[in-house]
């Protein structure tokens, strides 16, 4: 497995999951940092769009099968 | 194949070769615009550009064997913010010719050119033929914002030669039959991406998106590389951190989290986009064929992470420049996309493959026009400026597209990229006389007068703001010398200060003069008489 190139099915799934990560950490600053005030911040809501974005193409990666990302 | 097809298509490689002949020799131009650039900033011997004097400043500390991270709160209230590579290249200069921006104005107009070569030869090695190596090579000198910040005594653009290095080194890993070879090109690659780290910070994503490429690959050698990176780099990172009691961590990392204004992100971005986006539409689609149907190069994991940067560029105190990875990237992948849709279709001797010959060259003609820039004042340009009646809408003379007819450009563009003059020189040479008849020491936002003037360069003012910013400084210190008018003189150029800097200086100094230097206004200030409230 770690000497075999990735499919793009499984770069999609790692997208997902790293997009997924992401969002809920990004998130999660507002939760973690209980002096924070305002809501999202700029920074935080381009973050957000990034990961989105991440997500969905992992998503659109995932019919792709097994050929070679 | 029809007669008619054939003669089409031997017309259309005929206008192929005409037209790539016309990029190459427009984007040369912009070669000899920026090597004449580079000439006159390296004969200028003050500051050019805001910060310039204090990359020299830590050059020089680094020259007599002292660090340039240092606590703020004590005399002179120095400190640098950037890691040290660059600096650490000049030193040998430093020691043979004192303190100057020549060699560091040098070696950033070197590193550009290496850079260039790099994608002109990661083109050639991908089979680019014939001009399409040179002109990809050449697209990115003649970026607006490579031109003007390419010849700076900056680090960023050797950190863009070292990540562009890496990337090429890296690029071909896994092709590599050779065993030794390929442990050869994985450990030079590491290097480099090193060396970019630790001559600026934003190298980061150049680390990640060659991880990424590797583990794509072979997820055992993308482990292998960030396990690398993470003890070397790590472990560079915790000896700085120790040596200089913490001062390392403090200056590059903490003083580094500044405010975001999406705004300012927004308006470079469409700069970047309206100014390089004949090559960055070719480089997206080339990019997303990868994705899709192909196999993903490095070069494109590398412009998702280059682009990624570039969204940093709405932080306080970033620009345009955080665009220069991604100008980078865009002129390789274009070129090696371009490189594959003409390898695609050579033989086909279709009307696609006769469009295809076409457009390339158009692609690279439509971006030297996009990208046009020029001093309309000096030989040789001037000539060609008047004949295309292009008007200067930048100082001394310059045109550049970059920004409105008016001059106006986005927040975060550099106000740079004009050539100095006699008249600059000799008033840089008025501050440095000024500066050495004040009694005691001298506060200047710009170090280049005190340092010339055998004095102390005291502070690095974006330095005390981005610590301030952060709740990170006081500065008791330098306020009770404010306060005590113990400066016999202050030069203020944008007032980078803390506000409490300010305002001291505001209630202890009074405006003497204004001395105008390159476009910016130098304000002096002289201490108030005694007893003035």
């Amino acid at each position: 497995m770690w000497e075999r190139p990735l499919s793009k099915r499984q770069l999609g799934l790692l997208l997902v999951l790293t997009g997924s990560v992401g969002f809920i950490g990004v998130l999660a600053i507002d939760l973690l940092d209980a002096g924070r005030e305002g809501g999202l911040g700029p920074a935080q809501s381009l973050a957000l769009g990034a990961m989105f974005l991440i997500v969905i193409v992992g998503l659109s990666l995932l019919p792709l099968g097994d050929r070679p990302a | 194949m029809t007669a008619g097809n054939r003669g089409f298509y031997r017309n259309a490689l005929r206008a192929h070769r005409f037209l790539l002949w016309a990029a190459l020799l427009l984007l040369f131009g912009y070669l000899l615009v920026f090597l004449t650039y580079a000439a006159n900033l390296i004969q200028f011997p003050f500051d050019y550009d805001q910060g310039e004097g204090f990359e020299l400043v830590d050059t020089l500390l680094f020259s007599q064997g002292r660090w340039p991270w240092q606590d703020v709160e004590t005399y002179p209230f120095y400190s640098s913010n950037y890691p040290p590579l660059f600096h650490l290249l000049a030193v040998p200069f430093a020691w043979l010719f004192g303190p100057s921006y020549a060699y560091g104005r040098a070696l950033g107009t070197l590193a550009t050119l290496i850079a260039a070569g790099a994608i002109a030869f990661a083109v050639r090695r991908d089979g680019g033929p014939g001009l399409l190596a040179p002109v990809s090579g050449l697209a990115f000198i003649a970026s607006n914002t490579i031109y003007h910040i390419g010849p700076l005594n900056r680090q960023h653009m050797s950190m863009v030669m070292f990540e562009t290095l890496a990337i090429v080194a890296l690029a071909n890993l896994e092709c590599t039959g050779d065993t030794r070879k390929r442990r050869r090109t994985f450990w030079l690659g590491m290097l480099l991406i090193l060396a970019a780290g630790y001559t600026k910070q934003l190298a980061l994503a150049t680390a990640l998106a060659a991880i990424a490429f590797l583990f794509i690959r072979r997820p055992r050698r993308g482990l292998q590389l960030a396990v690398g990176l993470a003890l070397s780099g790590g472990g560079i990172f915790l000896l700085l951190t120790l040596a200089t009691d913490g001062q390392w961590w403090l200056q590059t990392i903490s003083a580094n989290v500044n405010r975001y204004d999406p705004q300012q992100a927004l308006g470079l971005l469409q700069q970047w986009f309206g100014l390089h986006g004949f090559l960055v539409v070719p480089a997206l689609l080339f990019l997303l064929y990868e994705l899709y149907l192909g196999r993903l190069s490095i070069y494109s994991v590398w412009l998702v992470a280059a682009l990624a940067v570039g969204l940093f560029s709405g932080k306080w105190g970033a620009g345009d420049s955080y665009f220069s990875t991604a100008i980078a990237a865009t002129c390789l992948l274009a070129g090696v996309g371009c490189t594959r849709l003409l390898a695609n279709s050579s033989g086909q001797r279709t009307l696609r493959s006769a469009l295809a010959l076409l457009l390339i060259p158009l692609l690279y003609l439509g971006y030297a026009r996009a990208v046009l820039h020029l001093p309309t004042r000096t030989a040789p340009f001037a000539s060609f400026a008047a004949t295309l009646n292009v008007r200067p809408n930048a100082l001394n003379g310059l045109y550049d597209s970059a920004r409105s007819p008016e001059g106006d450009f986005p927040p975060g563009y550099a106000d740079i990229g004009h050539l100095t003059t006699d008249k600059d020189i000799r008033a840089g040479e008025e501050l440095v006389a000024l500066v050495r008849a004040a009694e005691g020491p001298v506060l200047s936002e710009d170090a280049s007068f005190a340092l010339l003037a055998g004095k102390d360069v005291v502070t690095n003012p974006t330095q005390l703001l981005n610590l301030a910013n952060n709740g990170l400084y006081r500065g008791d210190a330098l306020l009770q010398m404010l306060r005590d008018r113990a400066f016999g003189l202050i030069i203020l150029r944008a007032g980078f200060f803390p506000g409490a800097i300010l305002q001291a200086i505001g209630e202890n100094y009074e405006p003497d003069q204004v001395i105008s230097m390159n476009g910016f206004d130098y304000r002096l200030y002289r201490p108030r008489p005694e007893n003035t409230p």
